[in-house]
């Protein structure tokens, strides 16, 4: 593995009560809101997005809220680069800003249905109102993967000039492949020296693949929500980041994970979406082992199918019995259950129970294993008895 | 070299074009995906997902595994003497007992696998590397002599020792197998290493690679890529990603990354994944979330003002490519974050018309009922709030006897 030379210092901003909210169908309540950023500080997000504060007057009062939460995190509220929307942001005594514009040509002219001017005036402005208000501020390019080079790094010299705080690249649509996130970041540093964030989308699956390019090109910053929650298919998962930098990358952001799978289903419940069990990192079946193979690797050693203990992110490891099982994990089972099996045992066991588990379409509870384990000791002493009975005849 | 400098290269090299007859499909939903903990799909339903991937056209079907006897063998005896279009594959161990198994269901491949990391050899199977290259070769061999096409298959690939794991590629080679699998079983590559120990073993041995991902870590689909940008030539994919615990590459991502980010077309009937997806999904007990890329349906639904109006005016805008290419619907939901184009456009849709000052005032009253729901609007919904504003607006005229806004 090409690890990174040198252990840069990698952050991360959630936008789980931003983005994440921004969800069509999603709306949290003040009193989730409030809870989900106690539990990103609680877990060590060093910065996170709490809202858009131009939606009205009860979003700026969450904000205000959760800024007397008095937090160890760094604060953001995001605004589209609208003088007016800055002022709200003002007002809800926020420090820090994120000032979003989209800087492609389709996106200027369709969604503007203006021209890069001006885009740049917008822009200027909108700084002009910030620092007037002295807010702390990020540019973000909104469709920068889609941007002309040459504009994308005129607005960037803009945002460093006024003393941006860093700069965002928004890969809104999902236009790049690992490989090209790692190239665009590499050019983009080459050209100027400015810390980027990198804010990438699932439309294909890559949100995750496409963040870990940009750090590896040398982007200092990333865009995650819980549960990769977010507009569309969504952002890049703040658990898979996490881990991911962990044990691919060597580095380690000093995060609480053993509470990943709680603060998850805290989202889950609160967004109203299920964590689906096979959820990446911390989904319930990410260490669950049915088929023989695998789980007899498990018993033997975790390490054969794991790569980190499920207790790190809140998990528990489980064996299931199904169509796929295997004998040593009938023994295993019954074990737990305090019943030693014979080798025999086990595999007349087995067959019965992949029966049942095909016959029902799915994998068995532990109270049906008991149940085929009573059947089956009750047939058996039933025929010792009639054989007992024939000999005696 | 620097660690910046190569992977620079990387990526240099990973942009060149790729072509369509160069890259096929080997979906093991039926297999891999079956054998997710919890998942058990009836033999009427793995003959109807076969027959399926088949329409779409899929070049291979991993089947199942035929050792497993019983049921699980007449399935796979069943689609294989379906006809298909496509190639019929069977799972093995690299035991001959599970090749004389596939043999007697009737595929055209097989699929001999073994661990080939030492940490799978040693912990697991509890034998030698030698070991393993004897029993790999002595099945190849016995596979061959049936005139099957072999894939082997290099289970735990990526943890593996590339000097042992290039040995294993080139008694595999010899022995004449038709192509390696390279399996990274717990999902723990990132796409620039996947793509340097892929081309490693292209470069050195020549053999065809097939790509088996995991998303243990979110990068399944990124990892299939950069197998495939390395020179690898099969993909084994999943319907929704089933499979093992986080499960693997989902099928309908790889064929639209590769289409609209990679440029390479397939040929596949990509209207027909959303009612594969949803085949699978009741097949396996499983939901479809709504978030899931390409098929779940929430990449076409809006909700933010900001989006709706430049969706309106170009789809291009948001989304690379259309609703309708995986058979969904563009939906505009109503909710916290729309604004008046957004109601304008959704009542006009539902038969009323609105004026400006209407459509911010009805705009406002929206956003508040979906905070106090603490969800989007129904269609009902929106039709009550605009009546009960009406009527509110009537009696406010009659009692002020002005006229308001009408």
């Amino acid at each position: 593995m090409v690890a990174l030379e040198d252990k840069r210092r990698i952050n991360i901003i959630d936008t789980t009560l931003r983005n994440g909210e921004q969800t069509a169908g999603v709306v949290f309540s003040k009193q989730e809101k409030l809870r989900i950023a106690k539990m990103l500080d609680e877990i060590g997000v060093p910065e996170i997005e709490i809202g858009t504060p131009s939606l009205g007057e009860l979003e700026r009062e969450i904000i205000t809220e959760i800024i007397k939460l008095k937090l160890n995190c760094r604060l953001f509220a995001y605004c589209e680069a609208e003088p007016k929307e800055i002022e709200y942001a003002a007002e809800s005594g926020i420090e820090n800003i994120i000032i979003n514009i989209s800087t492609s040509d389709i996106h200027i002219k369709k969604k503007y249905n203006k021209n890069r001017t001006w885009v740049i005036n917008k822009l200027r402005e909108s700084i002009r109102v910030a620092k007037r208000n002295k807010l702390n501020f990020i540019v973000s390019a909104e469709d920068a993967t889609r941007t002309d080079l040459e504009f994308l790094l005129k607005i960037m010299h803009i945002a460093k000039k006024k003393g941006a705080y860093r700069f965002r690249i928004g890969d809104n649509v999902s236009a790049y492949d690992p490989f090209r996130t790692f190239l665009s970041i590499n050019t983009i540093l080459s050209m100027i020296d400015f810390p980027l964030e990198i804010y990438t989308k699932n439309d294909f699956g890559m949100a995750t693949a496409n963040g870990m390019a940009a750090i590896r090109a040398g982007a200092s910053s990333i865009v995650v929500a819980i549960n990769g929650l977010g507009d569309g298919t969504g952002n890049a998962a703040l658990e898979e980041i996490v881990m991911a930098l962990k044990y691919l990358e060597n580095i380690d952001l000093g995060i609480t994970t053993s509470k990943f799978r709680e603060v998850a289903e805290y989202v889950a419940k609160a967004s109203a979406r299920a964590i689906p069990v096979w959820k990446a990192i911390v989904g319930t079946n990410v260490f669950a082992h049915e088929s023989g193979i695998h789980a007899d690797g498990v018993l033997k050693n975790p390490k054969n199918y794991e790569v980190f203990d499920p207790g790190e992110v809140g998990l528990t490891r489980q064996l299931v019995v199904g169509k796929h099982s295997g004998s040593h994990t009938i023994l295993y089972k019954f074990k737990e259950f305090g019943i030693d099996l014979t080798d025999k045992e086990a595999n007349e066991i087995l067959t019965l129970a992949r029966s049942m588990s095909v016959d029902l379409k799915r994998s068995l509870f532990d109270k049906e294993l008991m149940y085929i384990y009573r059947d089956y000791e009750g047939k058996k002493k039933k025929r010792e008895k009639e054989m007992k009975s024939d000999e005696e005849e | 070299m620097r660690e910046i400098d190569l992977l620079t290269e990387f990526s240099r090299k990973a942009g060149s074009k790729l072509e369509p007859e160069n890259i096929k499909i080997d979906d093991t939903t039926l297999r891999d995906g079956e054998q997710t903990a919890g998942v058990v799909f009836a033999n009427d339903e793995k003959v109807h997902i076969a027959k399926m991937l088949d329409d779409i056209g899929v070049h291979q079907i991993e089947t199942g595994i035929p050792a497993m006897g019983g049921d699980e063998k007449e399935a796979i005896r069943k689609i294989a003497s379906l006809d298909l279009n496509c190639s019929i594959l069977g799972w093995n161990r690299a035991v001959k007992s599970d090749i004389d198994a596939s043999i007697e269901c009737g595929v055209d491949s097989v699929a001999v696998s073994i661990s080939s990391s030492d940490i799978h050899i040693e912990h697991k199977l509890r034998k030698s590397r030698e070991w393993v290259l004897e029993s790999m070769k002595s099945c190849v061999d016995y596979a061959k002599s049936f005139n099957l096409y072999v894939s082997v298959n290099a289970e735990d690939a990526s943890r593996s020792d590339m000097e042992f794991l290039l040995q294993f590629a080139r008694t595999a080679r010899d022995a004449g197998a038709d192509r390696l699998r390279y399996c990274d079983t717990l999902g723990i590559l990132d796409p620039f290493d996947t793509f340097m120990k892929v081309k490693t073993i292209i470069d050195i041995i020549g053999i065809d690679i097939e790509m088996h991902t995991h998303n243990d870590f979110g990068m399944a689909i990124a990892n299939a890529i950069a197998g495939i940008k390395a020179g690898a030539t099969y993909v084994n994919t999943t319907i929704n990603g089933l499979g093992e615990r986080a499960g693997n590459a989902t099928f309908e991502e790889l064929v639209m990354a590769l289409k609209y980010i990679e440029g390479v077309d397939l040929g596949f009937n990509t209207k027909l994944f959303r009612g594969l997806s949803e085949y699978v999904a009741s097949a396996s007990g499983r939901i479809l979330p709504i978030w899931k890329p390409i098929v779940g349906g929430n990449l076409f639904v809006y909700e933010c003002e900001s989006k709706i109006s430049a969706v309106m005016s170009d789809p291009k805008t948001y989304r690379l490519f259309s609703a309708g290419d995986v058979g969904l619907e563009r939906n505009i939901i109503i909710g916290k974050y729309s604004g008046a184009k957004s109601i304008t456009f959704k009542l006009s849709s539902l038969g009323y018309k609105v004026s400006e000052k209407e459509a911010m005032q009805l705009a406002e009253i929206v956003r508040d009922k979906s905070v106090s729901l603490k969800r989007s609007l129904f269609d009902s919904e929106i039709i009550d709030a605009y009546k009960s504003y009406k009527n509110e607006s009537k009696k406010s005229n009659n009692l002020t006897g002005k006229n308001g806004g009408s």
